[in-house]
Formats: structure tokens, C-alpha cells, sequence
């Protein structure tokens, strides 16, 4: 593919400076958030709900614009040029709240629909590693099933092995379990932390305090469009600095 | 849409004669249908006078197309029942996800090759049609229900690829049609103005119903789109045609062709009314694919771009594929009303089925005969139509992506 000129200056990630977002009646959604995630890290965001966790996180990856402020991801910056957003799309995987598996797709061409069409790879090469990776997220038996014949915690493992199949270098999570019944966020969970212990650079929007403990390297604390705290799952749980996080901790915990 | 109960003598008994009164309607609407439906067979077996259909068959199925040339009429027709075999037999060769068939019709298709049977061996005798023309339908229909039968036993084998491709061999056949019909590439020309009847009206609303497909698509597409010029144009087109009735976009369209181009640009009457219909059709499928558009959750589109695909990629593997699935009911409820529109071309002169009906009615032998006339009009359009919702039904359902629960 395209070799990126590996000029960029800092090694970061995803290197956020200053984002400002108004949604087109108006509503002023991010007021200057700035975040640098590092190669590997694990950073979870946390904050009220509305607070502009989603509209943050799909930013990278160009499902929102911005207004102000700039992006860059893994060395490009995200701006309108739209073979820019091609590129950064490929490298950036998401997984969201609903799943959003293709229905239509039995599971093994939900995950090499992308690699086939978008990386051109040959789909004999794609089969292999998909099987592998239903495997590591522990369903290849459901390989022949269509979406809606699984459980919740199955699709989303499903989502979640279909992100890695394009091979991105992060993988941004917008509530990946907040839909699942209970007894289904563990195997899931599950999953994200092996991917985290493989060392890939996560972002993860959840109110999993256990996960955040465990897995994270930071967390992040958003509310009404800013960054409120930023720390070590350690500090911000045990030693929150300001008054909203400890309001925030105090409804969740 | 849960399963329906098994049609039982206990639960019919429990659906009919619930309370008293439901057994007074019952019983007043059975006595009644029977009555007339007893009526109605005893016109048509004992005192219509079936000679009008007998001796104008020929007026009916194709016009005033030369006689010598009809032996392409017979091998399309033949090129059609293969097809339609098929296609029906690779369709039943698919497996139903989950729902087991509980209607007794049209659920099931043996019922409807029965029919088909029956009527194919009793109607040409029924027609008074000459033994050599009888016996060219009896084949057809084997032909028809032999390919079926072959689909369905070995359409299983057929790859994905093949599956997915069947569909395109309704829009050859047609071209193969158009020349088979009116000549060209060695075959003698039939010019469009000896076309009739059952001809006529399926050549114009076959051309309309593949032409509109892809036009309402886009049109539906348009309609979302974000640039504005697109979306306000596709607006505009969708409901200036939707406001207006067929029968003045037709006669305006044999008049505005006619100043618009210079002479012998502007395409023949047929061709034009043939236009006409494609455009108003492509109006009504565009809401029906909007509406199937706006049935698929954005998530869809948005994982699909996230995983890196493009608009049109995402757009042509996971959004349409969706929403023409939700759309399909719809769609094919489009379809049959334009076949049934294209009687409305009998207003502007042309000799399609009806038209060559009220032409044969004019006739001063057959006075007095319209009843008979109607109502086997009545029946070709059944059938028409009737096909064409069993094979949309029976598409319907395979279509429907297994899921739990059901
Ligand atoms: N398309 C939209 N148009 C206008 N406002 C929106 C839109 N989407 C989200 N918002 C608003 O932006 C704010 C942040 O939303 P979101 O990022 O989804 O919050 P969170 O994910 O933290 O719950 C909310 O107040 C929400 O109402
Ligand atoms: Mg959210």
C-alpha cells in the first residue's frame, strides 16, 4: 500500500489539538478537546452521558467533522482532503454500541467484505486469517451463521474480529457493551483486554469500571464538550482532582 | 410477522363461528359467494358465446403481426418458459430460512404448477385452436415445467456467482426479444406498428419495468443525496410526476416528443408511450426504495465506511442490498399496477390488449359480446399478475437473512 513518509515529529498515535464542533442546528458538541494517545496505549473515556464522548471519538476516524482545532492520525493529518480519509479509515477500526453487523452477511463475509474490497486482497488469503480470528475471539464455530442467529456478546465478538480483519493499528470502541445483558460483557471484555495485552493502541468509551482499572493506561474524563481530567486509573479512581469527576464517580461506582 | 396457524377444522371453526353474529356473516357471505359464483359458472359454460375469442385468438395474442413471421413469436415464447423455469426452479431449489410454509396457496408451488397444468392443457382445447397450435402449448408447458423440475433438483449446485447472475438473464432475454419480435440482424423487419395485443402490452411493460428498476434507484439515491442540485432535482422530477395523472403524462408525451425533436427523431408512438410509462413508473419505485432506504439503520452505512469502503462500495454491497429487500413488496406492487396501466394506452390509439379488444368489440359480428371479451381480458391480466406476486412472495422470503427466535 502506501508507505506513510514517517516524517511526523511526534510518535503519538492519534495527536488531537484543540477540537471544536458545532452540529449544523448549532449545538457546540466538542469545545476545544485536546488528546494525544501513544503507540500501545490503552486510553478509556468516561463522562455523563451527552457529554460528547461519541461525537469525540468519531472524529478520528472522519464519521464527524470538526470545525476547529486539527488531527492527526498515525502521521496524517485528518483534513478534507478525502483520499486522506480513505487512508486513515482503513488504519483505524471502530466497534460500536449496536454491533452494526451487516445482516444481510453470514459471519464470515461480514469479516472479508473490507480486506476483499478495500485492501484487494485475495479472498482465499482473507478466509484463512478471518477463520483465524473468529477463533482467537473464540466463535468459529459460527462462521456459517448470519448475524441475527447469535447472542449479543457473540455479535459483538464478531464486530470486533471483523475490525481486526482489515488490520488496523487502532481500534476505537464507542460503548462496546453497554447494549449486552450482563451475564454476555465479560466475554467481550475478555476479548479487549487480549487485544490490549497484544499491545494494540486502543480508545475506548466505556462505564466498565473493572475494564478501566485493569486495562487502561489512562482515563480520560469528558464533560459538557471538554477534557475534565485526564489520569492513571489509579489517581482518577482513588484520587479524583476535580469536583466533576468526583460527582461522575459517585453516580457510577 | 409470526408464524400463522395451521389451517385446521377446529381453527377454522374458532375463526368462523366465534360468536353467533360471526356465524350469521359467515353463512349470509358463504350463501352469497356461492350463489354468485354458481352464476358465473353457469354464464360462462352455457350461455356465452365464446366465438369472439375463438375466432379473434390470433388479434389477441399478437396483433396484426404477419403470419409468416410468426414462428419468432413461438421460439420467444419457448426462450420464456425456459427462463421461467428457470428461474422458478432454482428459486425452489434454495432453501426457506427457518419459517416453515404454513399457507396452503400460494405457499405452496406444486398447487401452482397444477393450475398452471390444467389450464394449459384445457384452455387451447376450450380456444377451439387448430391441433398443431394446441400441441405447440402443450410442449411449451412441459418445456416449462421440465426446466423448473431440473432447476430444482440440481439449482443447488450452482455457485453464488451463478445465483446471483441468474437475474440478468430476464434483461437478455429481452434484447434477444426486441430482435426475435422486431427483427433485425439478418431477420426481416416488423415494423412497431403491427404489434398487438398481449404482444404489445407485455413488450411495453416488460421495456418500462427493466428501465425503471435502475432509473428509481438512482432516483432514490438522488433523493438523499447531499448535493443539493441532485436532491432538489430528484424532488422535483419525483413529485411533478407523481402529481400528475398517467393518462395526461401520456397523451402530453405523444404531443411534446413529437414538437421537441425534428421530424423523424422523435421515436415512434409505441416507443414514446413505452418512455412515458418508464418514467412515470421510475417515480412511484423511487419512493418505494426510499423507503427501504430509510428502513436500514445508519449504523449500517457508517460501520461500512469505517471499515474503509467507499460510498458507492458501501452503497452497492451493504445499504441497497437491504433496503431493495424491504423495498421488494413494494416494488413488484409498482410493477403489477404498470402492467395494468398499460391499458391506458388503448386511449391514445394504440392496439395493445385492450385496445385490440374494443377494436374486436367495434366489429359489428360480435355485438354484444363485451362480457365475454372483459372477462377473459379480466384472466390474462390475473395470471399476469398473479405470477408476477408468487415469484416476488417466494423471493420475499428467501431473501429474509435466518434469525433467531423465529
Ligand atoms: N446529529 C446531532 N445533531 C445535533 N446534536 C447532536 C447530534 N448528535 C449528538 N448531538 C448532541 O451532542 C451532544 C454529545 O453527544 P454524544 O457525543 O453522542 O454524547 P455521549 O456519547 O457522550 O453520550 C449531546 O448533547 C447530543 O444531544
Ligand atoms: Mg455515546
Amino acid at each position: 500500500m502506501t508507505a506513510e513518509p514517517k516524517v511526523a515529529k511526534s510518535p503519538a498515535m492519534i495527536e488531537a489539538r484543540g477540537v471544536e464542533k458545532w452540529y449544523p442546528n448549532g449545538f457546540h458538541a466538542l469545545r476545544g478537546v485536546d488528546l494525544t494517545v501513544q503507540r500501545g496505549e490503552v486510553v478509556v473515556i468516561m463522562g455523563p452521558s451527552g457529554s460528547g464522548k461519541s461525537t469525540f471519538i468519531r472524529t478520528f476516524n472522519a464519521l464527524e467533522e470538526f470545525q476547529k482545532g486539527s488531527i492527526t492520525v498515525d502521521g496524517i493529518a485528518l483534513n478534507d482532503d478525502l483520499r486522506k480519509i480513505d487512508a486513515i479509515r482503513r488504519e483505524v477500526g471502530m466497534v460500536f454500541q449496536q454491533f452494526n453487523l451487516f445482516p444481510h452477511l453470514s459471519v464470515l463475509d461480514n469479516l472479508t467484505l473490507a480486506p476483499v474490497l478495500v485492501r484487494k486482497r485475495s479472498k482465499g488469503e482473507v478466509l484463512n486469517q478471518a477463520m483465524a480470528l473468529l477463533e482467537r475471539v473464540g466463535i468459529a464455530e459460527q462462521a456459517h451463521k448470519f448475524p441475527g442467529q447469535l447472542s449479543g456478546g457473540q455479535q459483538q465478538r464478531v464486530a470486533i474480529a471483523r475490525s481486526l480483519c482489515m488490520e488496523p493499528r487502532i481500534l476505537l470502541f464507542d460503548e462496546p457493551t453497554s447494549s449486552l445483558d450482563p451475564e454476555m460483557v465479560r466475554e467481550v471484555l475478555e476479548v479487549m483486554q487480549g487485544l490490549a495485552a497484544d499491545g494494540m493502541t486502543m480508545v475506548v468509551v466505556t462505564h466498565e469500571v473493572g475494564f478501566a482499572r485493569q486495562v487502561a493506561d489512562r482515563v480520560v474524563l469528558m464533560a459538557d464538550g471538554q477534557v475534565v481530567e485526564e489520569a492513571t486509573p489509579e489517581r482518577f479512581f482513588d484520587h479524583p482532582q476535580h469536583e466533576r469527576s468526583r460527582q461522575f464517580l459517585s453516580q457510577i461506582l | 410477522m409470526g408464524p400463522k396457524p395451521r389451517l385446521t377444522p377446529a381453527s377454522l371453526r374458532k375463526e368462523l363461528f366465534a360468536t353467533p353474529l360471526d356465524g350469521l356473516v359467515t353463512v349470509l357471505l358463504v350463501t352469497g359467494l356461492a350463489a354468485a359464483g354458481s352464476r358465473l359458472l353457469h354464464w360462462a359454460l352455457a350461455q356465452a358465446d365464446w366465438a369472439v375469442i375463438q375466432a379473434n385468438s390470433t388479434l389477441f395474442a399478437v396483433g396484426r403481426y404477419p403470419i409468416e413471421q410468426q414462428w419468432r413469436l413461438w421460439l420467444l415464447v419457448a426462450l420464456l418458459a425456459a427462463a421461467a423455469g428457470l428461474s422458478w426452479g432454482v428459486l425452489r431449489s434454495r432453501p426457506l430460512p427457518d419459517r416453515p410454509i404454513t399457507a396452503l396457496w400460494p405457499g405452496n408451488d406444486r398447487l401452482a404448477t397444477g393450475i398452471l397444468v390444467l389450464l394449459a392443457s384445457w384452455a387451447p382445447a376450450a380456444l377451439g385452436l387448430t391441433l398443431s397450435i394446441q400441441s405447440r402449448w402443450w410442449a411449451l408447458t412441459g418445456l416449462l415445467v421440465l426446466v423448473r423440475w431440473l432447476a430444482g433438483r440440481y439449482g443447488s449446485r450452482l455457485g453464488k456467482t451463478a445465483t446471483l447472475a441468474l437475474p440478468l438473464v430476464w434483461p437478455l432475454l429481452y434484447l434477444v426479444g426486441m430482435v426475435l419480435i422486431g427483427g433485425g440482424l439478418g431477420l426481416v423487419t416488423v415494423g412497431a406498428n403491427e404489434w398487438g395485443g398481449l404482444l404489445l402490452t407485455l413488450v411495453e411493460a416488460s421495456f418500462a419495468i427493466l428501465l425503471s428498476a435502475p432509473l428509481g434507484v438512482l432516483l432514490a439515491l438522488g433523493r438523499r443525496s447531499s448535493l443539493p442540485l441532485l436532491r432538489w432535482g430528484s424532488i422535483v422530477y419525483i413529485e411533478f410526476i407523481r402529481g400528475a395523472p398517467l393518462i395526461t403524462l401520456l397523451f402530453l408525451g405523444q404531443n411534446i416528443l413529437g414538437f421537441l425533436l425534428p421530424g423523424g427523431m422523435a421515436p415512434d408512438r409505441i416507443w414514446r408511450a413505452a418512455w412515458i410509462l418508464t418514467f412515470f413508473s421510475a417515480a412511484y419505485l423511487a419512493e418505494a426504495v426510499r423507503s427501504g432506504l430509510a428502513a436500514v439503520p445508519r449504523g449500517q452505512l457508517e460501520a461500512a465506511r469505517s471499515l474503509g469502503l467507499s460510498l458507492p462500495q458501501a452503497l452497492a454491497q451493504v445499504v441497497l442490498p437491504q433496503a431493495l429487500r424491504i423495498a421488494l413488496p413494494a416494488t413488484v406492487g409498482q410493477f403489477i399496477s404498470l402492467l395494468q396501466d398499460t391499458t391506458l394506452l388503448s386511449l391514445i390509439g394504440l392496439l395493445d390488449l385492450l385496445g385490440t379488444a374494443r377494436s374486436v368489440m367495434a366489429n359489428p359480428l360480435f355485438l354484444g359480446k363485451s362480457s365475454e371479451v372483459y372477462l377473459t381480458l379480466a384472466v390474462l391480466f390475473w395470471c399476469c399478475c398473479a405470477a408476477l406476486g408468487l415469484g416476488s412472495r417466494a423471493l420475499e422470503r428467501r431473501l429474509n437473512p435466518p434469525s433467531l427466535g423465529r
